[in-house]
């Protein structure tokens, strides 16, 4: 379990720059990170955001509590190293927990403190921003430490599971709407209701309940919004009142007019032929 | 010449009438006269050409307006500019109402836009307004807020006609119904062929409060009545 566990951990953030692009990469140089902290046994943490060889200070969010995450923070993309320090601590003090991590353009991250206070580590997660037309997209993280082994469903569906510590499953495709998310561990459950609207993406974080022994609770994470029906295609914005208008071709009209002037000519030339038949008979 | 002799000829055969017409002074036209189908031939051959020479002379193109930047952009609204940062995400948040860019001098109220029979994007029916689309999330919620509006009219420029003049950094500025404000600033203008939309980039989710501005541009297709490309900017939210 400890070895799955650490599988998931610190400086994970070069393969997940292979995962694929975002769909928004294209038009964008930034990406976001948020970050949290779950490790419930930890004490509160100061999250400092340096960026790699820039100038200027850290990004300081300071007594970050057990189960909480951040709004996302849009960020220029490149290399970002992140030290958690105990609440208070001075700012030259070695942090407690470090990770880099490589933000892409249109990329979005979750980096959070996890697992017992013995075995303490940092978790970065990788968002998408791609959704299922018409559905909700859903992912499930496992990070309680009193249960080791934890299964998901949402309604009869079966979401993930057993999973481990610091596993998480792909995002999964869901109909949107209300859905009974049931955690499972191995000596207690939990339920808990969510409204997931079509083309949302959200995380499903597994996490002990403070001050119960063994009990889990269900933190849901909204990572992305899209509208609730995507449009088709393009909008029909104009009428052309603005854009250039090229010339038709003269080639018919000339032509109108080569007929005109060859009825005109065949009119003269039957006059002509006429006349002189006329003088001829007499 | 020989008139006199053609005439005592005639003189048998036509009636008194015809001689009196006869011996007017349009002689040119005597031979027409007596020749209708002739005549009507040649007629008919002067007015089509002459209505070709008209058409032809009617016949012109006209280059196409291109916007220009505006010489001396507006001041932003003063109580956007005034107004506390709020929290990004926020729930409540209230529909939008009006829209501001002074870079490019656009002012107007936000009309509510859906989709039309055939799924598509919904356009404001004036093309001096623009609209947002209520199935996107409302500007300064998470998500892409979507705004469509007009180019041009049949005749003149619409609303966004200078929307493919923003640049990265400019501010787009929209007010919501509850009075309060919200900032964004333009991080990247594309041009989009309609066959080639992308529409998970631009309706699709996002992480963060976004405002996606949509108008025509490219080339106009006077076959059916419309441009080929979408002009989309992409702007993030800042306060």
């Amino acid at each position: 379990m400890k070895l799955r566990a650490a599988a998931a951990l610190v400086p994970l953030s070069l393969a997940l720059a292979l995962l694929g692009a975002a769909p928004s990469a294209a038009a964008q140089r930034t990406g976001w990170i948020r970050w949290g902290n779950w490790s419930p046994s930890a004490p509160n943490f100061d999250i400092y955001l340096n960026s790699f060889g820039g100038s200027g200070g850290p990004t300081v969010i300071r007594h970050v509590r057990y189960g909480h995450v951040s709004a996302y923070m849009t960020l220029p993309t490149g290399q970002y190293t992140i030290a958690m320090r105990d609440a208070g601590a001075a700012a030259t003090t070695p942090p407690t927990l470090s990770a880099s991590v490589q933000v892409a353009a249109g990329t979005a991250y979750t980096i959070v403190s996890m697992g017992p206070a013995s075995h303490l580590g940092v978790q970065v997660l990788k968002e998408t921003m791609m959704s299922s037309p018409g559905k909700a997209l859903v992912r499930v993280v496992q990070e309680s430490v009193q249960q080791h082994r934890v299964s998901v469903t949402a309604g009869s569906r079966k979401l993930g599971g057993p999973l481990l510590l610091g596993a998480y499953t792909s995002f999964l495709a869901v109909s949107p709407g209300w859905l009974a998310i049931h955690a499972a561990g191995i000596s207690t459950n939990t339920t808990t209701h969510v409204f997931l609207p079509a083309n949302t993406i959200h995380t499903l974080v597994v996490l002990d309940k403070p001050g119960r022994q063994g009990d889990l609770r269900i933190h849901t994470l909204q990572d992305a919004v899209g509208s609730k029906t995507m449009p088709a295609g393009g909008a029909a914005t104009g009428f052309g009142g603005t854009a250039p208008v090229r010339a038709p071709s003269p080639v018919p009209w000339a032509a109108v007019i080569a007929g005109g002037l060859l009825c005109c000519a065949a009119a003269g030339y039957w006059l002509r032929r006429v006349r002189h038949q006329a003088r001829h008979a007499r | 010449m020989g008139r006199d002799r053609r005439g005592s000829h005639a003189r048998h055969r036509l009636p008194t009438e015809w001689q009196s017409r006869r011996a007017g002074p349009a002689r040119g036209f005597r031979g027409l006269a007596r020749r209708p189908v002739a005549a009507a031939l040649l007629c008919a051959g002067l007015l089509i050409a002459g209505g070709g020479t008209a058409g032809l002379m009617l016949l012109r193109g006209h280059p196409g307006t291109s916007p220009r930047p505006v010489a001396h952009p507006g001041r932003p609204p003063a109580e956007a500019v005034a107004a506390l940062p709020r929290p990004a995400g926020s729930s409540k948040v209230a529909r939008p109402v009006s829209l501001s860019i002074p870079a490019i001098e656009v002012h107007t109220r936000l009309i509510r836009l859906g989709l039309t029979a055939q799924d598509t994007l919904q356009v404001p029916a004036s093309t001096s307004v623009a609209g947002w689309y209520a199935g996107s999330p409302r500007p300064g919620q998470i998500g892409s807020a979507i705004i469509a509006g007009h180019i041009d009219s049949y005749r003149g420029p619409g609303v966004f006609f200078r929307l493919r003049l923003l640049r990265p950094g400019d501010r787009i500025y929209i007010r919501r119904a509850d009075g309060t404000p919200a900032v964004f600033r333009v991080y990247a203008e594309r041009m989009y062929a309609k066959d080639r939309f992308p529409t998970q980039q631009v309706y699709g989710p996002a992480p963060d409060p976004e405002l996606r501005l949509i108008t025509c541009g490219g080339t106009f297709d006077p076959a059916t009545g419309s441009y080929l490309s979408n002009v989309v900017v992409y702007a993030a939210q800042i306060r």
